[in-house]
């Protein structure tokens, strides 16, 4: 308990870091899944 | 030489035909004339009795007096877009005029309606409201002048955009409040100028600021006004 | 590809030196901030506070370009982006703003004070509400499209007005400026060290990153969208 009261700055910039790095990751595979579906589509049209 | 000058002056002669339109329909039918006296004086007379006989600081009131104005702008001026959609008109109107004359048409008929349902306010407001008092009253006649002009001048394309829309009643005092903020801080900051009995010379500042607003509202409108009212 | 790794990297490195960072009395090392009385740890917030405001102005601009371009060129996708935009930037605007009023408790007492900046931040967010209102109003597409154009050209137009009324509004006003030299309102007020402008800036370039790539995802989604629309 203790512990936790005097690192409380560490705590938020663990989360923050962590919150920070799942949007992340979901924007990357998001981007990738975007490419994968041009891609087809553009074959599709071709 | 005369081709050019024809051209200007048939322009000149569609705006002042598109005014007449609207302005003899208007007289016809009291339509947005009497929606206007009805909601200045009950907006009035809500503001009387909740003050109940005391009075608020002269800022205070300064403030209101352009709320009710503000919103009575926005009870009236669509009017002049929205009656062609209802009508049906719009689309004749598209082929008469060119569209620099029918928005200056409206523009005209906004500024009449502006400067009336102005007036009106500030006189009722002047003698029911205890505690309204102005001390320069050159500052508060330019004030009122300019702001009626500039009110009227937003107020009449924010109106032609939404003539095209859905729920026109409630979109148009939420598409012009954002426009018309810079009018109204000015407007209401001379006002209280006026109230406190600054010298003209301290005003000038707020007067500068409220010719530019309407110059520059004014030309853009003119030139954005033909993609909204071609279909 | 780059780009994307480089946002990453350097937005999770913002991150760590805006929370992580020590904040000293008397920095000795290149790694520790400088202590401001009155806010201490809680300085940390402009790290953030000022990238989102500076986005949720920059993504309206950003909005009101890709507007002209639509009025121009009729290209429905020109019209999405500007959409897109302004979606973007109305969540930078709320966060701005919530931040800011975060700020406004525990730097000067209460949450909203309506001095300059608070006041356009504020007008910001009418503006971005106007806009999707006029948005959902407006069934036809091409209609839509240039209605949202020219309202964002003519809310443009009116906010440069603003910086010359709030220093009017700020001297009528009475409850005097809380002690700015230049009564511009929640400028900032202190000046940064050196190595906390390296992580503001950084925090500013990797937000813009973040803004440029959202946008661009957005945009090929509408993209994708609109080509393949079923039939029918």
């Amino acid at each position: 308990m203790d512990f936790l009261a005097q690192h409380q700055l560490y705590i938020v910039l663990i989360i923050a870091v962590g919150i920070w790095l799942g949007l992340y990751i979901y924007l990357f595979r998001l981007d990738g899944r975007l490419k994968k579906l041009e891609r087809e589509l553009h074959r599709e049209q071709h | 030489m005369s081709a050019h000058e024809s051209t200007t002056l048939r322009w000149i002669r569609a705006a002042v035909a598109v005014f007449l339109k609207d302005w003899r329909s208007e007289l016809r039918t009291r339509y947005a004339m009497s929606a206007l006296v009805m909601f200045v004086v009950t907006t009035i007379s809500i503001i009387l009795f909740s003050l109940g006989g005391e009075g608020a600081s002269p800022e205070v009131l300064a403030g209101m007096l352009w709320v009710v104005i503000f919103f009575a702008a926005m009870s009236g001026l669509s009017r002049t877009f929205v009656m062609e959609e209802e009508r049906g008109t719009g689309m004749t109107l598209q082929l008469l005029t060119p569209p620099g004359a029918v928005f200056a048409g409206k523009l005209l008929f906004n500024l009449v309606l502006g400067a009336g349902l102005t007036l009106l306010t500030v006189v009722l407001y002047a003698f029911f409201i205890n505690g309204f008092i102005v001390r320069t009253l050159s500052i508060f006649l330019i004030t009122i002048t300019l702001g009626s002009i500039g009110l009227a001048a937003a107020s009449t394309i924010i109106a032609a955009i939404i003539a095209r829309a859905n729920t026109k009643g409630t979109l148009y005092p939420v598409l012009s409040f954002p426009i018309l903020l810079p009018l109204l801080m000015t407007v209401i900051n001379a006002t209280r100028l006026a109230s406190d009995g600054a010298p003209l010379g301290e005003a000038t500042g707020e007067f500068q600021i409220l010719i530019s607003y309407i110059v520059v509202v004014i030309t853009v409108s003119i030139m954005l006004f033909e993609y909204i009212w071609k279909d | 590809m780059t780009l994307r790794i480089v946002l990453g990297v350097l937005l999770t490195l913002v991150i760590v030196a805006a929370l992580g960072l020590p904040i000293v009395q008397q920095p000795q090392h290149w790694y520790e901030f400088p202590s401001i009385p009155g806010l201490e740890e809680k300085a940390r917030i402009i790290f953030f506070h000022v990238p989102t405001a500076w986005l949720s102005v920059m993504a309206f601009v950003t909005s009101m370009i890709y507007g002209i371009r639509y009025l121009r060129r009729k290209d429905p996708i020109d019209d999405l982006t500007s959409a897109s935009a302004a979606g973007l930037g109305l969540l930078f605007c709320v966060l701005a703003t919530v931040t800011g009023a975060v700020w406004a408790k525990f730097n000067w007492g209460s949450y909203w004070n309506w001095d300059p900046r608070e006041t356009s931040i504020f007008v910001l967010l009418l503006i971005y509400g106007a806009y999707f209102s006029l948005r959902a109003a407006v069934e036809v597409e091409e209609k839509r499209a240039t209605l949202s154009s020219v309202y964002s050209i003519i809310a443009a137009v009116t906010v440069p007005f603003f910086v010359f009324i709030m220093p009017r509004i700020m001297t009528g006003l009475h409850p005097g400026a809380k002690g700015d030299p230049d009564g511009a309102g929640p400028v900032i007020e202190f000046k940064m060290s050196p190595n906390m402008r390296v992580v503001f800036f950084s925090s500013l370039i990797a937000f813009t990153l973040l803004f440029l790539w959202m946008l661009s995802l957005r945009v090929r989604i509408a993209r994708l969208e609109y080509h393949h629309q079923p039939k029918g």
